[in-house]
């Protein structure tokens, strides 16, 4: 039987053909060994376990979180023979497994963003109030979705709410979720404030949540943040980045609108506040009005009293000046028979007769001589 | 209920706001205050109405979001 000469370049291509068709994609779990980035773009390392080792290589863009030597990682990959006949798998993710693995690449990747001025709080915006249009990035199915809801529905009313569904945890979902941002931040009418929801769940659950690429998005949404991932001891890089942290998701409506119940009661308060305004008012002006009546009342007695007074005096002086007075007193008044008072001598002649008004009568007299002083 | 509701209600309990700072100056024209007071109420009033009938509009984007928008 005649056996097919393959060229080198034929074999190396057969055998990657067959292992494309065997195991278009396997996932790998071990210990990462001689990390090394090549030019800035190429990513190159040793994956290990007590028995064996195999190297991989990757794009730097496909390299999600930190990595270093003795991190324990799955990585998703393609086995394929390069063109030195050297075996090698060609990874397209990677992601940390166990606790020790997963914090590590939390930390170096937190100091990396931390440098950058990304957590920095004057980068930190406010987020609106009573906000009228808001955008969630959350799964439907998720226990954290339900809770939002629930408490949104319970405190208040008059919220457009537009959710983005997505996964929150697999592989895809960071991209998925990245895609969100971008779609809310380039809507014609974006939402005043972007939330993303989870409900608790493992370290590896959340690990999404620390993808540098979703909390690079979540920095530049020009819509501001808010994030109710996780329970409050769990901390994501996302948790860092938005504007807003809410401890959990029903936190996270609790933090971004008001209660009703609350709200009707402080308007009640308002409105009370505003009676005693008024009527303090009223008060102040009733007070102004008394003290000018009162402070009339008293100029007008015033003015009275000094009439009075200048009464008394003219009523005085003119008892004084009545000639009854001078009667009593013992004077008489003289008239003639006309009853012309007689004041001088040419008002009377002899033989004349008079009237003699004293106090108490009136005696008619006659005038026996005139002589003059 | 609209989102303009809730856009309307901001301003209703702005306006209280501004009405209750108004009572807070030195010297007060009764009638004017009068007339404030009228619309103060009638304003909360509005407002308290308002809060318990508004509802919130859930609607669930159909794209999904595996590729780059």
């Amino acid at each position: 039987m005649d056996q097919t000469i393959l060229q080198v370049s034929d074999l190396l291509a057969i055998i990657n053909q067959t292992l494309e068709y065997a195991y278009p994609s396997v996932t790998v779990e071990g210990e990462v060994a001689s990390f090394k980035v090549s030019k800035g773009k190429f990513v190159f390392f040793d994956l290990k376990d007590d028995s064996g080792v195999v190297n991989c290589f990757m794009m730097i863009y496909g390299l999600r979180q930190p990595l270093e030597d003795g991190m324990r990682v799955q990585v998703v990959a393609q086995p394929r023979l390069t063109n030195w006949g050297k075996f090698s798998l060609t990874v397209r993710e990677v992601r940390s497994v166990g606790e020790g693995s997963i914090k590590r690449a939390f930390e170096l990747l937190l100091a990396k963003l931390q440098k950058e001025g990304m957590f920095d709080k004057q980068r930190k915006r406010h987020l609106p109030v009573m906000p009228e249009r808001v955008g969630l990035i959350t799964s439907i199915e998720s226990a954290g979705y339900a809770d939002f809801v629930k408490i949104l529905n319970q405190r208040w009313g008059g919220v457009e709410v537009v959710v983005a569904d997505v996964q929150v945890q697999g592989s895809v979902a960071a991209q998925q979720m990245i895609n969100a941002i971008s779609y809310f931040n380039q809507m014609a009418e974006p939402p005043e404030v972007l939330v993303f929801l989870r409900g608790g769940g493992s370290a590896e659950d959340l690990a999404i949540f620390n993808d540098e690429y979703l909390t690079r998005a979540v920095a530049s949404s020009r819509v501001p943040t808010l994030a109710g991932v996780g329970h409050e001891t769990d901390t994501t890089l996302v948790d860092l980045v938005v504007d807003v942290r809410a401890a959990t998701p029903s936190n996270a409506a609790q933090i971004l609108v008001p209660d009703k119940t609350q709200l009707a009661r402080e308007i009640q308060q308002k409105q009370k506040r505003l009676a005693d305004q008024v009527q303090s008012s009223i008060n102040q002006i009733r007070i102004v009005v008394n003290q000018v009546a009162q402070k009339m009342v008293k100029e007008m007695e015033s003015a009275l009293a000094q009439h009075y007074q200048r009464v008394q005096q003219v009523e005085l002086l003119l008892r004084q000046l009545d000639p009854k007075v001078a009667l009593n007193r013992g004077y008489s008044l003289v008239r003639t028979k006309r009853g012309k008072i007689v004041k001088s001598v040419g008002d009377v002649e002899v033989g004349e007769s008079l009237k003699i008004e004293v106090s108490q009568a009136t005696i008619t007299a006659g005038v026996i001589d005139v002589t003059k002083k | 209920m609209s989102q303009k509701s809730n856009s309307s209600l901001k301003q209703q309990l702005a306006a209280l706001d501004e009405i209750l700072d108004w009572f807070d100056q030195p010297d007060i024209d009764l009638d004017e205050a009068l007339k404030k007071f009228d619309e103060g109420v009638r304003l909360a009033d509005e407002a308290k109405h308002k809060i318990v009938q508004l509802e919130n509009k859930i609607t669930i984007l159909k794209q999904k979001f595996d590729q780059p928008q």
